[in-house]
């Protein structure tokens, strides 16, 4: 990767505004990258940059900074900052914000916006970015006093880290960044905040949870991407492991348990597998572990885990009985409740059985007719071969849910998908943020010929930046999952989906210059995933597939989990 | 039915827009709202709630809104049924 560029020394006497102080408080919380792009209200934080130690990696458009905070957030566990300017800046930044709140991910979003005395008047670039934001940040402020700047930011990046993580919104009005202080307000150092506070659940809750687990049948573990955000990974490997306990996962849980484990069933849901989907039926006992009854997990609500019994923990009391009643909650530390829960006999075997005959009965299959490329065995060789380093960020569509279904994943941090919002464009922003995360991991994107255009200008960032992402496009020349839908639910009224007049994305990446390649049959794909993995800088490889290809099996919309559809 | 969510929080730019903003989107409709004049302590805003629809449980609202920074504390009490007194 190449080094970023050294800051200009700057031989200015400049005084010590609010922007120095913004400047100062990121350095304080230990912040190494902001991903960002200038204008008029942020200028003075721009200008105070240059003398800081903070690295800033300048995208092309501020969706790609958001999403490449959020990108680097999951990888490395610290909160991603952003920052843009006021009015159209800042409206950019709001679906990165939404989809770091959904997938709760820890963010710390600045934006500059109007003099104060301007706010309020319809000024050049005003717009309420609080107003517009206030449903989608854990927490907000509009700094008025600069003054006010170092205990904001501290403030600020406690909250996106503790209990459930989330996006936190600074607004800083141009004054208050241009104001000189006469003496440099102390630091806040209140360093990032520990990254959970909680109050533990009590024995009683403990002994609880564990009678029913000694009580059931069929016990099932439900992951969620909880466990991974409270970095509990390790401790819920570790109950599985003691206690053998049938678990499944959602889109955000993949990764807590490694694929391939005994007594693993992969993914539930919408495009869960089979063998999940019937042993969340079957089921009498649910273990919810960091998990918040999606709908796309559960399908029709009223008719998921029918004869469960639900022991629900979380780190949010606010998931606990909100969508499906528990009979046993706890709320605190993931890692220290897993510990606790020590069940002394388990008579599960016939179930554990079970689960396993249904995991190879309903075992996908790769031996696809045909001569032409099959994504979901090229995403799995490609991920089997990448080993542990392998880090998938995906776009949203057919190939998003290949690569939750076919890639091996060793850890949490090894899938970054927009699980919540569904966001398109994700997939390259996010993998610029891993890279920034962890340079030596393979960071593989998987997008669709739809996503990739909607960021596709932050090819000219991987360029700029010398990162060695590998994007595999899966071109069906279709929006194809929308196409999938309107096949089986809306009697094949084709409306909006062909993209036949797709640019050259081989040609288009190598103006950005970035190496490419085009893969049409399945004979290529050994060289190609070779290739990939060999290349030591960015790497675009457009793979042309079945545009008829359907992801399987899929639960219709609104149906029971148990109601499967399948090819 | 309807109930009144009793807010102990402090104040703060844009407070009591995120508390009846969390209110309306997590489900419920606001039918009464107070708020007494308060200096610069601790603020209470008490608010009149009905459900949208019968699966909204006021428990998991009231865990919503203790969630907001800067919330103290949230009470919610059911109001009684009214009854009209045939004559
Ligand atoms: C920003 C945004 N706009 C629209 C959608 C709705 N949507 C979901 S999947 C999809 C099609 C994606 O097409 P493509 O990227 O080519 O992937 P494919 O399904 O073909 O694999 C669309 C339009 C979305 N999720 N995000």
């Amino acid at each position: 990767m190449a080094a970023l560029a050294a800051p200009i020394a700057q031989a200015r006497t400049a005084p010590f505004t609010g922007a120095h102080a913004v400047v100062r408080a990121l350095e304080a919380q230990g912040v190494e990258y902001v991903f960002g792009y200038p204008g008029g209200a942020i200028m003075p934080v721009y200008d105070a940059l240059t003398g800081s130690s903070l690295k800033h990696v300048l995208v092309r458009h501020e969706q790609g900074a958001a999403l490449a905070a959020d990108g680097y957030a999951r990888v490395s566990g610290k909160p991603g900052v952003c920052i843009a300017t006021s009015g159209p800046g800042a409206t950019n930044l709001v679906t990165g914000i939404a989809n770091a709140f959904l997938d709760s991910v820890p963010m710390i979003a600045i934006t500059g916006q109007t003099p104060t005395p301007l706010m309020g008047t319809d000024a050049f670039q005003e717009i309420d970015t609080f107003g517009i934001t206030l449903p989608i940040v854990k927490h907000s402020f509009v700094v008025r006093d600069p003054a006010d700047i170092p205990s904001v930011f501290a403030e600020a990046f406690a909250l996106a880290t503790a209990g459930r993580p989330g996006p936190v919104l600074i607004d800083l009005p141009k004054d208050v960044t241009q104001a000189s202080l006469a003496v440099p307000p102390g630091i806040d150092q209140t360093g990032p905040a520990p990254r959970r506070k909680f109050e533990q659940p009590g024995a009683g809750a403990i002994a609880n949870a564990i009678a029913l687990i000694e009580q059931a049948k069929k016990p099932l573990l439900y992951v969620g991407g909880g466990v991974g955000i409270a970095a509990a990974e390790q401790a819920l490997r570790a109950f599985h492991a003691r206690t053998g306990i049938p678990a499944v996962a959602t889109l955000k849980g993949l990764g807590a348990i490694p694929t391939g484990s005994e007594n693993y069933l992969d993914m539930l849901g919408m495009h869960g597998g089979q063998a999940a989907n019937l042993a969340v039926q079957e089921s009498d006992l649910l273990i919810a572990c960091g998990a918040r009854f999606d709908d796309r997990a559960t399908g029709k609500l009223d008719t998921f885990a029918p004869n469960a019994r639900i022991i629900h923990f979380d780190a949010d009391p606010s998931e606990i009985s909100k969508l499906r009643d528990a009979d046993v909650s706890l709320i605190g530390e993931m890692t220290a409740i897993l510990d606790a829960l020590r069940p002394a006999r388990l008579d599960i075997q016939d179930w554990r059985d079970h689960c396993a005959a249904m995991k190879t009965r309903y075992a996908p299959r790769y031996d696809a007719p045909g001569s032409g490329v099959f994504a979901p065995a090229l995403l799995k060789a490609l991920s089997e071969q990448a080993g542990d380093d392998f880090i998938a960020t995906c776009d949203v569509g057919q190939h998003q849910m290949w690569v939750a279904q076919h890639c091996r994943f060793s850890r949490p941090q090894a899938h970054l998908t927009s699980g919540g919002l569904g966001t398109m464009g994700y997939g390259i922003p996010a993998g610029i943020g891993a890279l920034f995360a962890e340079p030596d991991a393979t960071v593989v994107t998987i997008t669709g010929d739809g996503s990739i255009m909607m960021n596709i200008q932050e090819l000219a960032t991987i360029k700029r930046y010398r990162l060695p992402l590998k994007i595999v496009l899966l071109d069906n020349a279709q929006l194809g999952m929308v196409r999938q839908w309107q096949e089986l639910f809306f009697e094949e009224n084709f409306s909006e989906i062909d993209l036949y007049d797709n640019p050259d994305f081989a040609e288009l990446a190598r103006a950005f210059g970035i190496e490419a390649f085009t893969v049409d049959r399945r004979s290529e794909v050994p060289d190609a995933i070779d290739r990939l993995l060999s290349a030591r800088g960015p790497i675009l490889a457009h793979v042309r597939i079945d545009p008829r290809e359907n992801v399987w099996p899929l639960v219709p919309p609104g149906a029971a989990n148990s109601q499967m559809m399948e090819a | 039915m309807t109930a009144d969510i009793v807010i102990d929080f402090t104040r703060s730019e844009g407070a009591v827009l995120r508390l009846i903003g969390q209110v309306e989107r997590r489900g419920f409709e606001v039918t009464s709202m107070t708020m007494a004049e308060h200096g610069a302590g601790p603020a209470r805003l008490t608010l009149g709630v009905a459900p949208r629809d019968a699966s909204r449980s006021f428990d998991t609202l009231s865990r919503h809104v203790a969630k907001i920074h800067g919330v103290t504390s949230v009470r919610a009490a059911e109001r009684a049924p009214f009854m009209e007194r045939a004559s």
